[in-house]
């Protein structure tokens, strides 16, 4: 019995295989995969998805979506994922510096609140590179 | 226009001195239009072949919007006996309008850009005689300077927001940013209503700028086409399937399932997707309708070269000609003028 993972964006599929066992990112904490889990539709924060094959660790940094575990499928939506090991540590820490400046220069509501987005991804990146499995 | 019994032809240049042999400069003249030639025969090819490409991303985006329009038309069905509105579809009096128009980087692909701008400015005049104000999102080099003109910036009733330039092909990070933008001009009540100006490919021929809605999102039937590039009659044609969405069975069969969390939460956590895909997917469709015009612009300017080189050609052809037959009489006269001396 294997769990078979599909993680989808807009322009591409970035991961279709199967898995011994998943951790999402939810609003409401971090939900725990394993086969034969229960029918469920989760909305996916930005946050970092765990995969474990066999008996290490992968990590995945997603910007945000849905997720629809069925029948031991796993579908999850969202508007982009990079798999820790392709981010860049430099450029990803250089992103989150400019985040961090982009927030304490912004002003106004939807400054505000696109900065916000901005740095919490940055961070989620940052963060996927420094999890060690 | 081009007469070729002159032999002094200087068309536009001063700087040259005014005696010019013909022959040279029309030799001169046929070799740039050969180059001419080469090169928009070269740009044509490279457009056919970026068209297959973005053609395979449409295609390839397709798992993801299906599933997203599935999953986003069962949730909404649930919802609509409750009065659900979450911060994405709350309709608000209108009073500003944001505009995403999409336009193209280069040039030399025909009237593309121009229709763009054109409709884009259009929808500026309806609006502004609605007495709605106007925010202008621009996406791609031509539309950023279209939009800068005076005669836009200085205009009160349109304010033109930012300027976004997408290098190469359009993947879900540029989409994003279109998408951000747009979500928070939206949520942060700068505007009431967004709409995205793309070019829509209908064929390799055709491609007309439409306007669509698109927040606050009204749950309708999407219509999800997508176009393929196939061959017909052994010529390249276009065929658009059009996907109605409820009647796609791919085993995507929804029983019934719990949320995790509050319906209208996970609502909220999808409407971004289905923007951003929305975004990415104009994008798509509006690089493929550049890059159609241009190779169609590109076509065109070819086959203008090759008749140019010809009718030049021609014209040198006579002039050398001419030119030769001179020298023969004169060396014949010459000659004659000796013999007779005798």
């Amino acid at each position: 019995m294997t769990l078979n993972l599909c993680v989808l964006t807009p322009n591409r599929i970035v991961w279709d295989s199967e898995v011994k066992e998943i951790i999402l990112p939810t609003n409401s904490g971090q939900i725990g995969v394993l086969p034969n889990h229960a029918p469920i539709a989760a909305a996916v924060d930005i946050g970092i998805l765990r995969i474990r094959l066999k008996d290490q660790w992968l990590t995945m940094a997603l910007m945000g979506g849905f997720a629809r575990i069925n029948n031991n499928e796993i579908t999850v939506l969202v508007n982009d994922a990079e798999k820790g090991s392709d981010i860049d540590p430099q450029e990803a820490q250089e992103t989150l510096k400019i985040a961090e400046a982009n927030l304490n220069k912004a002003e106004g509501k939807r400054q505000k609140i696109e900065a916000n987005l901005a740095l919490r991804r940055a961070r989620t990146r940052v963060e996927a590179i420094n999890v060690i499995s | 226009m081009f007469s070729p019994s002159k032999p002094r032809l200087s068309p536009v240049r001063p700087s040259l001195p005014p005696v010019r042999c013909g022959v040279r400069e029309l030799r001169h003249r046929i070799q740039t239009v050969h180059t001419t030639r080469k090169i928009t025969e070269a740009m044509k090819l490279v457009a056919a072949a970026r068209v297959r490409r973005a053609q395979e991303a449409v295609v390839s985006a397709r798992p993801f919007s299906s599933h997203l329009a599935a999953v986003l038309a069962d949730i909404a069905r649930r919802l609509r006996a409750d009065d659900v509105s979450t911060p994405l579809t709350a309709s608000r009096p209108v009073r500003t309008v944001a505009l995403v128009v999409v336009t193209a980087d280069r040039g030399l692909c025909g009237a593309f850009n121009k229709s763009v701008t054109r409709k884009a400015a259009n929808r500026i005049e309806e609006l502004k005689k609605l007495g709605l104000g106007c925010v202008v999102v621009s996406v791609g080099k031509k539309g950023n300077s279209f939009f800068s003109l005076d005669s836009i910036n200085s205009d009160p009733f349109v304010k033109v927001d930012s300027f976004v330039e997408i290098g190469g092909f359009p993947t879900a990070k540029e989409a994003q940013v279109i998408a951000d933008a747009v979500f928070s001009l939206f949520v942060s009540e700068e505007v009431d209503k967004v709409e995205l100006l793309y070019t829509r490919f209908v064929s390799l021929v055709r491609f007309e700028p439409v306007i669509q809605p698109l927040l606050p999102f009204v749950n309708e039937d999407c219509d999800d086409g997508v176009f393929r590039l196939s061959t017909k009659d052994g010529k390249l044609a276009v065929e658009r399937d059009d996907v109605r969405l409820r009647k796609e069975g791919e085993g995507l069969v929804l029983p019934l399932m719990e949320f995790e969390q509050d319906p209208v939460q996970i609502l909220d956590a999808m409407l971004p997707l289905y923007l951003n895909s929305q975004v990415l997917r104009g994008l798509q469709e509006s690089l493929a309708s550049e890059l159609a015009a241009r190779m169609g612009a590109m076509a065109t300017a070819t086959d203008n070269a090759v008749e140019l080189g010809k009718k030049l050609s021609v014209a040198y052809n006579r002039e050398r000609q001419a030119k030769i037959t001179g020298e023969l009489l004169e060396i014949v006269a010459g000659a004659e003028a000796l013999t007779k001396d005798d």
